[in-house]
């Protein structure tokens, strides 16, 4: 493994990027990737409207206001949101901005997994990038692990 | 000279989208468009099935990419190579512009008052603007039905302080395009003046973009012009100092798009308005073919003005077409 890291994320890390760079020492067929956090919903529904009603505060017309809060659940359920890029030695290597709390992404010279661009898999210095958008839940686990394949074909991960 | 239908703003499964881009391009040619963006979220992956998509579809498809950040939506297009989003923070966006920018990208504010985190991540627009000029547009119409929505009339009155405060930036409509499910809503349509055909669409669409070259419509097409003494301006358009009076003409072309638009009452209204207010309206009697009023406006005092056409649509009074302003030194 290039990186297998557990940590959990708080309210706090919502609006910021954790980067995990490793080192590829020579250059390799593939990369694989699996990334995975939890949980994905904010159950406590009081909770949810209490953040709710404080965006509303920020983003609706006073005038606005009362109708938004009315139509509060058409928010609901609130949930995390962490996405994931990848730079390889020369730069950007695109971005998976999706919903999924469960993702396996596959890199290699001929095939990608969707938003990651494929081609070569240099060696040199490489940066997985955690952007935490929204972080509702009071801790949020998430554990990503990163492993260089000698085959271009998606393999399990080790 | 020709008016391109574009939509601005869609996203594939190389995001949160739904669609590949060869069914978004087949949905959008199905639509009527002859254009569409490719603004994934935060990357441009989507682009390597570009050619592909284009030939098969007849669309034209121009690179983009949606900065999806922590503290707005900027929509970026006309640009292949990758500039990092990473970067911003509520201080520093004008730096993203001018890399987008040298890059031969245009760059817009995205949805700018939809209801922002944790609702929507970063859906609502937090940057610090310095200098408005700065950017190429403002995307005022976002969704579907997009003139009655609250957080559309928002972007638009942003739209329309920025014009009034002197600053020259343009107006938009972009689906925001996820998902390929039909809808029955009205669907918005951005058109783009291409000036000279003898070149690639994509290069001219963007050119058309950064000048305000764009009508914008979910109906027939709002076309404006300003005649002097000494010369004729089309939207986006300086009419220099100097110019005591114009003619302008409004033109409502109501066979674009055959089909796929409605209008359930036909009378409608065609208003120009400026940062003096508006000037004048007139009722729209006739809905086939292009329909052409003429009035002459004194341009004393006058920074930019635009028209505006006004009916009924599933029984809302509401704007349904809008050209980009033509300015006035
Ligand atoms: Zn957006
Ligand atoms: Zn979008």
């Amino acid at each position: 493994m290039l990186i297998d890291i557990q940590a959990n994320a708080t309210p706090e890390d919502s609006r910021t990027h954790v980067r995990f760079p490793f080192k590829l020492n020579e250059p390799a067929c593939a990369i694989g990737i699996h990334f995975e956090y939890s949980p994905k919903r904010l159950d406590d529904d009081s909770r949810a409207r209490e953040l709710l009603e404080q965006s509303f505060e920020q983003y609706v017309l006073p005038e606005r206001l009362a109708l938004a809060k009315e139509r509060t659940d058409r928010y609901l359920p609130l949930q995390n949101l962490i996405t994931l890029s990848v730079d390889d030695p020369d730069g950007y290597r695109g971005a998976c901005h999706r919903h999924d709390p469960v993702q396996s992404l596959w890199i290699s010279e001929h095939d990608a997994s969707p938003g990651l661009m494929k081609g070569k898999i240099a060696a040199g210095e490489w940066t997985i990038t955690l952007s935490l958008h929204a972080i509702v839940t009071e801790r949020c686990a998430y554990r990503l692990q990163v492993w260089a394949a000698d085959e271009e074909e998606r393999g399990e991960r080790p | 000279m020709r008016w391109l239908a574009c939509e601005l703003h869609a996203h594939t499964l190389h995001s949160d989208g739904k669609m590949t881009l060869m069914e978004l391009a087949s949905a959008a040619a199905k639509l009527g468009f002859e254009c569409v963006a490719l603004t994934d979220h935060n990357t441009m992956s989507g682009l390597a099935d570009k050619e592909a998509a284009e030939r098969r579809t007849g669309i034209a498809i121009l690179p983009g990419m949606e900065w999806t950040t922590f503290h707005g939506h900027m929509v970026t297009v006309g640009l292949a190579e990758y500039v990092d989003w990473r970067e911003a923070n509520t201080r520093n966006i004008h730096e993203g512009v001018s890399a987008v920018h040298a890059r031969g990208g245009a760059a817009g504010l995205a949805h700018p008052f939809r209801i922002g985190s944790p609702a929507c991540t970063g859906c609502y627009w937090e940057y610090e603007v310095d200098d408005w000029n700065d950017f190429d547009y403002i995307e005022a119409w976002s969704g579907t039905f997009a003139p009655i929505k609250t957080d559309n009339a928002r972007a638009f009155s942003l739209w329309t302080d920025k014009l009034n405060e002197g600053y020259r930036l343009a107006a938009t409509s972009g689906r925001d395009w996820h998902d390929a499910a039909e809808t029955d809503e009205p669907i918005s349509v951005t058109y783009l003046r291409l000036e000279d055909e003898s070149r690639p669409i994509g290069e001219e669409a963007i050119e058309a973009l950064r000048r305000g070259r764009v009508s914008v419509t979910i109906g027939p097409l709002v076309t404006l012009e300003a005649e002097t003494a000494g010369a004729r301006y089309g939207i986006g358009d300086v009419v220099p100092v100097g110019e005591r009076a114009a003619t302008v003409r409004i033109g409502i072309d109501f066979s674009v798009r055959q089909g796929l638009w409605t209008l359930d009452d036909p009378a409608c209204r065609i208003r120009l308005s400026g940062n003096k207010g508006v000037w004048e309206e007139s009722a729209i009697r006739e809905t086939e073919g292009t329909q052409e009023f003429r009035m002459s406006v004194e341009t004393e005092g006058l920074l930019w003005m635009r028209a505006e056409l006004w009916g009924i649509v599933r029984g809302v009074t509401t704007m349904i077409a809008f050209t980009n302003a033509i300015y006035f030194d």
